[in-house]
């Protein structure tokens, strides 16, 4: 029997150009996830992560003490305005999904008032200005009336990365401070870690 | 029948013209760099957007043609899927590997070298460092952190282990914000590795490092250390200036000089004494490309400054191919044993009638000529790094200013001269100015047609 006949050939051949096809008749497909639904990729910060480390320590900042002793003292709610979380991890995070997360369960939580960012006021000020030239005397919005802020928002991501080989161990560590504008004092300070195994394929196709 | 091993026989000749090495590809798109052409140049490298086992090597030279036509951010999107594709090709693909066995190693999809996986994170550092965003710059400051911790790790002959202008880099990068015990780390890692430079590549410990060192070994208040430096490099550390330095700014000016090494084939064809069959080994060698250029004169508001050699990319490109060469020869050995095997049991294969051997005798010859033709050395690397990368500070007041930078050759002869009118430097601030120089290459003759 002569392993290399011709005809065994062509059978490999067309053996080949069925597995091949088989191959590349993997098309795209798209399945629709709820956005709460938590899926892990590569192990990197995800949305799941921003959503709920910024739900958790929202939750616990109001609830401490700070606001209901600025509430009884002052007979109003307090002013907060987020300022930068900067990013000092080892991953290029969007921080401005993290902090509008942040605004976002502060906003509706309806136990503190919420102040615009410094950029967005200086495009509302622009507009107040636009307004004194061009709108009617009843609708138009007077300058300096603005509401000053009574507390700060400032947090900072770090991460430690322990790796071997095709393991890693991510932690993430996720600080925010609340700081008072009118004595630098700190109210409330908040922690969440979140910790990663993540292990990688040693194998492909 | 006939028809399919005729057919066989043409295709092995046409793949023979198809399989021109990756570096001999090259030669049109290094020519439009030297004459500052990117578009052309990027027009040139999209050509190779289609190869699969090349996506990293297309990835790493659009990104790199990309900064230095300017486009920092763009360069950053383009390098930052390079690092995706080589952490996705950090697993090993069975099907490439089995094939590498029978045709050559260029079937393995490129995954980068040690030392190119830890400059892209260089590059992205100093594109963020040009768009003015010293935090994202950290990034990958650690980034390439975790990188050479995972290289140290691993138990190998390769040399390099520790990237000195990475680490020297991170350094400024934290002494930028404020992180003087985070950088005076950043600067002592730089200090062992440029230790290691020196023993493995030649390359002296830079001047900067030793000042640096000095200044944050005093910063910091750790006399011992300050006294230990002190007495290795015979330098004083900076007395106190009576103007405050966090009112000066800093230009950081870097040169990419030249264009890393190539790789060519080397190709010896002998014949199986055995069996007769024709076989062909074919293995890489690094070939340097000609530069003129060995420094640049920065002069700025009536101060001039030289720039010093930090990174020498040609010499740990040609010590990284030695450590792997044997185990690249050993490969290319035992693809001509399997191919001549294959041979000796297709020329055999003859069967009973005229017709079965005249079409084994053809299988035979069409085999050898594909064997032949596909054996051809891995020839890719990351093309468009710099042979070195060089490195001038310099203290400036706040103020905006016209930068004059001229390339010297040897002799100190200018080869050539730039200008950079309205550098702004701020106080307490770094400011980046990095220039690529690729000179003309004088075997254009290599050129494509």
């Amino acid at each position: 029997m002569n392993p290399f006949s011709p005809q065994k050939n062509i059978k490999a051949a067309l053996m080949i150009l069925v597995l091949a096809l088989a191959a590349g008749g993997c098309s795209t497909s798209v399945k629709r996830m709820d956005a709460a639904e938590v899926k892990d990729l590569s192990g990197a910060w995800n949305d799941t992560d921003s959503q709920q480390v910024s739900a958790e320590m929202i939750q616990d900042v109001l609830n401490r003490a700070w606001l209901g002793e600025f509430s009884s003292t002052q007979k109003r709610q307090p002013a907060v305005i987020v300022g930068e979380v900067s990013n000092l991890s080892h991953e290029h995070i969007n921080t401005n999904t993290f902090v509008s997360d942040m605004e976002r369960e502060l906003i509706n939580s309806g136990k503190v008032q919420f102040v615009a960012s410094s950029t967005e006021r200086r495009e509302i000020r622009g507009e107040r200005k636009d307004q004194d030239i061009h709108a009617s005397e009843a609708t138009r919005k007077a300058m300096g009336q603005e509401k000053g802020a009574d507390f700060m928002l400032k947090g900072t991501i770090n991460t430690i990365i322990d790796a071997s080989g095709k393991t890693q161990l991510r932690f993430y560590q996720i600080d925010l401070t609340l700081i008072s504008l009118a004595d630098n004092s700190k109210v409330w300070v908040g922690q969440k870690k979140i910790k990663k195994l993540v292990e990688r394929s040693q194998l492909r196709f | 029948m006939y028809r399919v091993h005729y057919l066989a026989v043409l295709l092995g000749v046409w793949t023979l013209g198809g399989c021109a090495t990756y570096s001999s590809s090259f030669g049109v798109i290094e020519h439009d760099l030297s004459a500052r052409q990117y578009d052309a140049a990027l027009q040139g490298i999209e050509k190779q957007a289609g190869s699969k086992t090349d996506r990293v090597l297309y990835l790493l030279n659009k990104g790199m043609v990309l900064r230095m036509k300017g486009d920092f951010a763009g360069s950053n999107r383009v390098l930052e899927a390079a690092k995706a594709e080589m952490a996705r090709l950090y697993a090993v693909s069975v099907r490439e590997n089995t094939l590498s066995f029978i045709v050559n190693d260029a079937t393995v999809s490129y995954v980068g070298d040690d030392y190119e996986q830890v400059l892209v994170h260089l590059y992205m550092a100093l594109n963020y460092l040009e768009l003015g965003q010293p935090d994202k710059a950290r990034v990958e400051a650690l980034q390439v952190d975790i990188k050479l911790r995972e290289l140290g790790e691993n138990i190998s002959d390769s040399k390099f282990t520790e990237d000195a202008f990475s680490r020297y880099l991170t350094g400024m990068i934290y002494e930028e914000r404020g992180e003087w015990s985070d950088a005076l780390i950043a600067y002592r890692k730089a200090y062992d590795a440029y230790r290691k430079y020196q023993s493995n590549y030649g390359l002296a410990m830079p001047t900067l490092l030793k000042h640096d060192l000095l200044r944050l070994a005093k910063r910091q208040g750790l006399s011992d250390e300050l006294a230990q430096y002190k007495k290795e490099f015979g330098i004083e550390p900076p007395r106190e200036d009576s103007r405050a330095p966090e009112q000066e700014g800093e230009l950081v000016f870097v040169l990419n000089n030249g264009l890393a090494p190539i790789k060519r084939e080397k190709a010896a064809a002998l014949i199986d004494p055995a069996s007769g069959v024709l076989v062909r080994i074919a293995l890489p060698y690094y070939e340097s490309r000609s530069n003129n250029v060995v420094a640049a004169r920065i002069s700025v508001a009536g101060k001039q400054i030289t720039t010093e050699l930090m990174e020498d990319i040609d010499a740990i490109a040609r010590q990284s191919l030695d450590t792997r060469m044997a185990a690249i020869t050993a490969r290319s050995l035992a693809r001509a044993a399997v191919k001549v095997t294959t041979q000796k049991a297709l020329s055999r294969g003859g069967g009973n009638n005229e017709n079965d051997a005249m079409v084994g005798l053809l299988g035979s010859l069409a085999m050898q000529v594909a064997a032949v033709a596909t054996e051809r050395a891995d020839t890719r690397s990351w093309l468009t790094l710099p042979a070195n990368i060089q490195l001038a500070r310099l203290p400036l007041p706040p103020g905006s200013y016209t930068i004059k930078v001229e390339l010297l050759d040897a002799g100190e002869q200018i080869v050539a001269t730039r200008e950079y009118p309205g550098v702004v430097i701020s106080k307490a601030h770094k400011t980046y100015l990095i220039e690529h120089w690729v000179p003309a290459q004088l075997f254009t003759s290599r050129r494509k047609k």
